[in-house]
């Protein structure tokens, strides 16, 4: 059977800050066709449960919540008037730039110029941790109860332990507490908090929510619903130190153990994926490993805070519409690595001769008065060296190299 | 002010660069801030020592749509401790459809001079079924 597809310059798949910046970037920067494909009924992604404030500081210069967020950027794509397609899954996606798409009007087959990945992310499960015990209801990640009581006006339960210390947990820890939930503790297992200092400062302290570092779940108990988790404290391999137990009464267990790029789509793809983000392998202009394919937002790698998933977003559609219209420089390209103490620098490659590039990147603990620097591999030259008072893992760094890349590089700690 | 602690370590919230601020108090009772980036921290921590205030987020069940809940905010901060007491009156909040994005729910909640705004806009009738990207302008 022969399909002839339709065609568009720039294909966004995903309609959250990160992609509907991208169709936004697309479009001023001259593509023709632009089409948001988003799986959800309305565009927004994960920013439609997020109804706390202290969004857009960056991009709108005041303050919002994500719903407010998600609509400012939704109406710019309406008035640019870029083509959307809600409540679409994209089945497939091919390294020619093929997509296959179940929307509301059937299958559709759509050959992109350049196609940008948006996907967003997907929370850890209780499976993915390991936790023991017995498989009661009352156990869910933060952000599907954040869903049942901002979407949906469902209670999750009355008594509450938090396992995990990122932000969507210490989010739904105040948000329990406004709704008459009684939680009972965050419990983390690395020495410090894994969210915003501001968030374990409004949600937790302002509530006298304990905190508790080192210590972890090892325990659910209850047959129909959780009746307990058992708690203990770890050691510095992180393994339950014996004797340290304590069960806490409970009847709900939220999890706010970490977040994974959603990247199935672009494995099928066969798009290079870092090991140490779960994300694309990207190039200076957000490109992966498949040419025109782009990346951009917690597809990428996790964001935490939305404005930058969103400033990714524009890059990676300007960059997806240059490269749609043929305006390509396939030139060779170096690598780039994390050095001391840091856990991944994102773009991985860069175009030798590139200059005025800005390295996203996490440390691997908190570290204080350090120097961040981007040296060359072989020649050990200092492209960029920046100081900070305080880094912590949690915090989303950038380091901007304004020289021209010559070799190799690493980003670390600078000794 | 006898309770103050001699010396509070705060974070300061204004933005997600969470400045570690030092507010210290001198033997003529005026507080001394460190620590701070910007100009904001200074006026934040007195504040957030004195008298923190906070915004607050929540969503309330509407009538008339699709769509269950339209989630809400406040204009700006209020005083910590009006938390819990105007979260009590947005509970009592019934609104329908249509509603746009900004509208006053609550004007002036318990006379803190700040209101209570939809964050989201919400049309009448079936929208979560439709094609629109986003509940345009009813």
């Amino acid at each position: 059977m022969v399909e002839s597809p339709e065609t568009r310059d720039v294909v966004v798949i995903g309609g959250g800050p990160a992609g509907l910046a991208a169709a936004l970037g697309a479009r001023r920067a001259g593509a023709g066709s632009v089409l948001v494909i988003e799986r959800e009924p309305r565009l927004g992604g994960i920013l439609n449960q997020c109804v706390h404030d202290g969004f857009g500081l960056f991009l709108y210069k005041e303050t919002i919540s994500g719903p407010e967020y998600a609509e400012r950027l939704a109406e710019d794509v309406v008035r640019e008037r870029i083509e959307v397609e809600t409540g679409a899954m994209v089945l497939d996606l091919a390294p020619d730039r093929v997509l296959r798409i179940n929307s509301r009007a059937g299958y559709r087959l759509i050959k992109a110029g350049a196609v940008v990945l948006a996907m967003g992310c997907r929370e850890r499960t209780r499976d993915m941790v390991g936790i023991p015990g017995t498989r009661p209801a009352g156990v869910l990640t933060a952000g599907s109860a954040q869903h049942m009581v901002n979407l949906q006006n469902l209670r999750v339960g009355n008594e509450a332990v938090i396992l995990g210390s990122g932000d969507i947990g210490l989010i739904m820890a105040r948000r329990l507490v406004f709704e008459g939930v009684k939680v009972k503790g965050v419990f983390e297992i690395l020495p410090w908090a894994n969210g915003l200092e501001r968030n374990v400062r409004q949600c937790l302290m302002d509530f006298g929510i304990p905190l508790v570092l080192r210590s972890t779940v090892v325990d659910i108990r209850g047959r129909d619903r959780v009746e307990s988790v058992v708690v203990a404290g770890v050691d510095d391999g992180l393994t339950p130190i014996p004797g340290t137990e304590r069960v806490i009464p409970c009847d709900t267990l939220l999890l706010s153990v970490g977040l994974i790029p959603e990247n199935e789509l672009s494995k099928r793809a066969g798009v290079e994926i870092s090991p140490l983000t779960g994300g694309a392998v990207v190039d200076e202009t957000l490109m992966t490993s498949v040419p025109g394919v782009f990346s951009c937002g917690n597809v990428l790698h996790i964001h935490d805070v939305a404005d930058w998933a969103s400033f990714e977003g524009f890059a990676a559609g300007e960059n997806a519409a240059r490269f749609a219209a043929g305006r390509t420089g396939a030139g060779r390209s170096a690598r780039v690595s994390a050095g001391p103490d840091v856990r991944y620098a994102l773009p991985q490659t860069v175009s030798l001769g590139a200059s005025g590039v800005a390295w996203s990147f996490r440390v691997t603990r908190p570290l204080r008065d350090v120097r961040i620097a981007v040296k060359g591999r072989s020649s050990g030259k200092v492209y960029a060296r920046k100081k900070y008072g305080r880094i912590l893992p949690s915090e989303l760094q950038k380091i901007e190299v304004r020289k021209a890349v010559a070799e190799d590089l690493e980003v670390g700690v600078d000794e | 002010m006898s309770d103050l602690p001699a010396v509070d370590r705060l974070t300061c919230v204004l933005c997600p660069i969470g400045c570690e601020l030092e507010v210290t108090t001198d033997a003529a009772g005026g507080l001394d801030v460190r620590g701070n980036q910007c100009e904001k921290g200074v006026p934040f921590a007195v504040e957030e020592v004195l008298r923190p205030k906070r915004n607050l987020a929540t969503s309330v069940p509407v009538r008339g749509t699709a769509d269950r809940m339209v989630s809400v905010r406040l204009s700006g901060p209020v005083p910590r401790e009006m938390i819990f007491p105007i979260l009590a009156e947005i509970a009592k909040l019934r609104p329908e459809a249509p509603i746009r994005r900004g509208q006053v729910l609550i004007a002036d909640v318990l006379g803190t001079g700040v209101d209570v705004i939809a964050t989201r806009t919400v049309l009448q009738g079936r929208s979560l079924r439709g094609n629109a990207p986003i509940n345009a302008k009813p």
